[in-house]
């Protein structure tokens, strides 16, 4: 095992679980995307039996936990396997708008993910689906509330992700009422800012302005290269940005990973608890 | 038009940072920041070969030029022009690396140590295969084995570099171009 990057995540100097960027397409076009995501974007997919090995070599190096985004990563039909064997090498927690979980595909991500170490984190960012559907499209909310409870109901472990510019305390109440009658209780929701790149950079949406020293530094693979947070691959007017890359290489782990480390122990404590952004 | 614009400041990738720190970093730097582990580990190899070392400044920029020379690099040349003539050079002896019409090698450098070292030179970045014995022994008369291995390094590098420049189409500095008006290799846009 490299020492170097196990002892800094033991130190807590890099975070403890290494991020894929699955794919870039989603079913979806949100006002605040990071990547400018929907369905006409290039793709740009991890291959699958490159990611298990990625996973491997990172628990060798000494990360803990994975953690799976997009673009909606279920929109590989292949998706709830590869999670499924993601982990069985470490936990994992996949970021999913939970529109798809219709007929065959539902079936699959219950045979798949059901009673395994698996977090399917979904997004909902407003207890009412006006609000919600603004930013995630027309009928997000409705489709998201049908979903999880039948997730729940069928033995996945669900999580809720509230992205913001800021819910009255009546609203974040209102919400939290939500998902605890989904049975998700409030450890497994989190409420974070929109972060001000890609696509919510370009619309002025009013969220964080996030750098090296505002994100939590959790290696995040892509297809094109290995950065420093899954808030660092962002898109904007179809480029991808550079400001957050650590390598283009990104295999094996223990390239990036080792860089990360290097940059993390040069680098001054950010402020990353204020801002919340994780 | 350059291939492939240089990274911004802005975007400057994490471990391409440090080498921004200064401003703009030049093209050679701010293209090769599109693949930052490479950036970290070539910039600090470029620099120690083509700098100073225990081959005098002079000697390898001898060497610089008159391999871009060869190459027909563009980049290079105009870049290193300005470098050459800091480092000592005559404007006779620059013009003369640059191949440019009435002026030699033979005419503009006395020293024969130094005609010696650009016959060499010209078998290393324009021939294939090993220079030829003739240039082999000419430089092994006058230079030591610790010098012909950094200066086989110095002009393979350059090799490198010029190619590196002339297919991305690097454009040259605006203050280079300053300088090169001002010295008299080119003329005022």
């Amino acid at each position: 095992m490299s020492t170097l990057v196990a002892d800094a995540v033991a130190d807590g100097v890099i975070g403890e679980r290494l991020w894929f960027y699955a794919n870039y397409h989603c079913n979806l076009e949100c006002t605040y995307c990071l990547t400018e995501s929907g369905p006409a974007v290039a793709r740009r997919t991890l291959d699958p039996a490159w990611m298990v090995e990625r996973a491997r070599e990172a628990r060798d190096l000494g990360f803990r936990s994975l953690g799976v985004t997009g673009g909606e990563p279920f929109m590989v039909s292949s998706m709830p396997d590869t999670v499924g064997r993601l982990a069985d090498v470490l936990p994992t927690v996949v970021l999913s708008n939970a529109t798809l979980f219709h007929g065959p595909r539902f079936d699959h991500a219950v045979r798949a993910l059901a009673g395994r170490a698996v977090h399917i984190q979904v997004s909902l960012d407003a207890p009412d689906a006006s609000v919600n559907d603004a930013g995630r499209g027309d009928d997000n909310f409705r489709q998201v509330a049908d979903a999880i409870p039948r997730l729940v109901e069928r033995g996945l472990n669900v999580r809720i992700a509230t992205t913001t510019v800021g819910l009255t305390p009546g609203d974040l109440a209102r919400l939290c009422q939500l998902h605890r009658s989904w049975g998700i209780p409030d450890e497994d929701h989190v409420v974070r800012p929109i972060v001000a790149r890609g696509r919510a950079a370009l619309a002025e949406l009013g969220g964080v302005v996030a750098g090296l020293h505002d994100l939590s530094a959790e290696l995040c693979l892509t297809a094109d290269g290995a950065f420093w947070s899954a808030f660092g691959p962002t898109v904007r007017s179809g480029r991808v940005d550079t400001d957050l890359l650590v390598t283009r290489q990104t295999a094996p782990v223990a390239v990036p990973a080792e860089a990360m480390v290097r940059i993390a122990r040069g680098a001054p404590r950010g402020d990353d608890a204020r801002l919340g952004i994780r | 038009m350059a291939v492939v614009d240089p990274v911004s400041p802005e975007q400057a990738p994490l471990l391409a940072r440090p080498f921004y720190a200064g401003g703009d970093p030049g093209p050679i730097a701010g293209t090769l920041a599109h693949v930052p582990e490479l950036l970290e580990l070539a910039l600090p190899f470029l620099g120690a070969v083509l700098s100073p070392s225990s081959i005098p400044f002079r000697t390898k920029e001898i060497v610089i030029l008159r391999t871009s020379c060869v190459m027909a690099c563009r980049y290079c040349i105009d870049s290193h022009t300005p470098v050459a003539l800091d480092a000592g050079l005559t404007v006779a002896q620059t013009r003369a690396l640059r191949d440019e019409p009435g002026y030699t090698v033979h005419d503009a450098f006395p020293d024969p140590r130094e005609r010696v070292l650009v016959a060499w030179t010209d078998e290393v970045a324009g021939g294939k295969g090993p220079a030829s014995d003739a240039a082999t022994e000419a430089l092994r008369a006058e230079y030591a084995d610790h010098e012909i291995v950094e200066l086989t390094l110095l002009a393979s590098v350059t090799v490198l570099l010029n190619r590196y420049a002339s297919t991305l189409r690097l454009p040259v500095a605006p203050a280079t171009i300053d300088r090169l008006v001002v010295e008299g290799f080119a003329r005022a846009a």
